[in-house]
């Protein structure tokens, strides 16, 4: 350790000056960060100048300061139901966290502590199992909804269940691998001093395991959350019209025109209403978001 | 007890994905009509082999996971350079780069397509031309993969952003010292150290290029110009109903999509998952 450290003094005693001048790299490194800035915020301005916009001259002229502007389009994709696809939106993403994260994180201990044969096939087949395709589901689970339907008469199509089950399914493999990394990261000691103190190992999990790894919980449960208001394929194929179970990547994706009129102004009042409390959403949850897109990819 | 612990997880997926599964390629073996089924065997799949319709799908799905992961490594990586060389204002920029990654893609999709529409026509006027990009199969392509690059590159940078700062400062003085140039030290220590980020990266965005249905159906529905697999195989299951080709078409893109996944997996996965090992013996 001190050797190095004082090779690294060594080091910087004869590190040759920059050569370009200090101010112009700022610059640059300022022009830089605006670049990427710009970048993934510029159709937010597009969308939000677009949302304002009413009238004929707004669907004709590419000039997005061009008005006359007015809250109208809000009021009419409002009328069409829109805060009823928020709502399914939420509801359906929010139980589809409930259950997936504590189930991933039973799984996700037992990979990362419990004595388990085959463990290391059981992780390699975890990350597999990330790749599945969701088409490869529309037919098969809406059969399987129909003979059910027919056999006990409960109805999984145009329902949030039919859509919560899939996703569940689909989101507890790149949970159980955020998790079981992250468990896999509390040192094992404080574990077993409460096993000695008389904890079984579920008490254990429970009470010492569980709270050290929240951050990596709360980063599985952000991606959870994220990946099923995202879904549109499955949503898009069990419950399609239905306001009362349509989520809004379906309720934007399939926008309506109706007669001529271009529904340029509706879709992206649409788009800033979802938008707004997603942003949010990322802004707060930013370093937790990270830590669990990062988890494994960096480490080791 | 930790079988008892990966019960429900395990019985969850194998009954609502690999059962599912199995179940579609069963059904992809019959012929079905309305309520009859006939068993025709692998006709399914010499039907798609044959149909240039399914070539084109294919096609499309090609080049738009190649063009678009090709560019938004290369875009990620400069974004991950920038960033990881500013100092004031990363909290911020990191922040930032999340909001498109976390906007729904339907509803990005739909941002991208009224943009490039000709009708207020915004991508032409800002560009100077007069090109009718979703009309045109090759421009609505180049549409879709410039928004799927503007909604994930930044997804890719903080990847590599995660990567590039596990790297130790010292490598990069010690092959200054040596006189290393800037080119040099990228090519030399960045980009073998940054692998592992750099493979995962990767791994995700082929594997969600090649099962993408959002982008192709909002810009152009079921029509053939930019349909992938995943459209494809979907037309044949609400637009104009033949569920046993369906089945069969989406289990080559299963196939596809697990074969590619594998063999990036084989490449990473036992450093990955040996990680996990490694931490528990400890």
């Amino acid at each position: 350790m001190t050797t190095r450290e004082s090779r690294a003094s060594v080091r910087r005693a004869y590190r040759p000056r920059p050569k370009t001048p200090p101010a112009l790299v700022n610059l640059l490194k300022l022009l830089g960060l605006l670049l990427v800035l710009g970048w993934c915020l510029f159709p937010f301005l597009w969308m939000g100048m677009t949302s304002l916009r009413t009238g004929s001259v707004a669907l004709t002229d590419p000039n997005i300061f061009q008005g006359p502007f007015s809250f109208g389009n809000y009021e009419e994709v409002v009328n069409q139901g829109f805060h009823f696809a928020l709502r399914n939106s939420l509801i359906v993403a929010s139980v589809t966290t409930l259950i997936c994260i504590p189930v991933a994180a039973l799984a996700g201990y037992a990979l990362a502590r419990l004595p388990l044969a085959g463990k290391f096939a059981l992780l390699a087949a975890t990350l597999v199992a990330t790749l599945f395709p969701p088409v490869a589901l529309v037919n098969p689970l809406y059969r399987m909804y129909l003979q059910l339907n027919e056999l006990t008469g409960i109805n999984l199509l145009n329902s949030y269940a039919g859509m919560i089950i899939p996703y569940v399914a689909l989101t507890l493999p790149l949970s159980i691998f955020i998790l079981a990394t992250f468990f896999a990261g509390i040192p094992k000691e404080i574990e077993e001093s409460a096993k000695v103190d008389g904890a079984t190992p579920f008490q254990a999990f429970l009470k010492v395991v569980a709270p050290l790894a929240a951050p990596g919980v709360g980063a599985a449960a952000i991606l959870t959350f994220v990946y099923a208001t995202n879904e549109f394929l499955l949503a898009f194929s069990f419950a399609p019209r239905d306001l009362n179970v349509q989520t809004v990547p379906v309720f934007v994706g399939t926008f309506e025109r109706v007669g001529y009129e271009n529904p340029i102004g509706q879709i992206m009042a649409a788009s800033v209403l979802v938008s707004v409390p997603l942003i949010v959403f990322a802004l707060v949850l930013q370093r937790r978001i990270v830590a669990g897109l990062t988890s494994g990819a960096v480490k080791g | 007890m930790g079988r008892v612990f990966l019960a429900p997880s395990l019985g969850f997926m194998a009954l609502i994905a690999l059962f599912p599964v199995f179940y579609a390629v069963g059904m992809s073996l019959y012929n079905i009509r309305g309520f009859q089924q006939e068993f025709i065997g692998g006709d399914n799949y010499v039907r798609a082999l044959t149909d240039p319709n399914f070539w084109n799908a294919a096609k499309n799905t090609l080049v738009f996971t190649v063009a678009s992961v090709s560019l938004e490594f290369v875009i990620g990586m400069a974004f991950a350079l920038i960033m990881h060389q500013v100092f004031v204002g990363r909290g911020l920029t990191r922040a930032v780069i999340l909001v498109p990654w976390v906007i729904p893609t339907a509803v990005a999709a739909q941002v991208w397509r009224y943009m490039f529409d000709h009708n207020p026509g915004f991508v032409n006027a800002v560009l100077g031309t007069e090109i009718n990009w979703l009309r045109d199969p090759a421009w609505a392509m180049v549409g879709i993969i410039s928004a799927d690059v503007w909604k994930t590159a930044p997804f890719v940078a903080l990847l590599l952003l995660a990567g590039l700062q596990t790297i130790p400062k010292d490598y990069y003085e010690a092959a200054k010292v040596d006189g290393a140039n800037a080119l040099q030290r990228f090519w030399l220590i960045t980009l073998p150290l940054l692998r592992p980020a750099i493979v995962v990266a990767l791994l995700f965005r082929t594997v969600d290029a090649l099962r993408m249905f959002d982008f192709a159906y909002v810009f152009a529905g079921y029509s053939n110009s930019v349909a992938t697999l995943s459209v494809y195989a979907q037309r044949f299951l609400v637009a104009e109903p033949q569920l046993g080709y369906a089945n069969a078409l989406s289990t080559v893109t299963f196939v596809i999509v697990m074969l590619v996944g594998l063999a990036f997996i084989s490449r990473m996965g036992r450093h990955m998952v040996g990680d996990v090992a490694r931490k528990e013996k400890r």
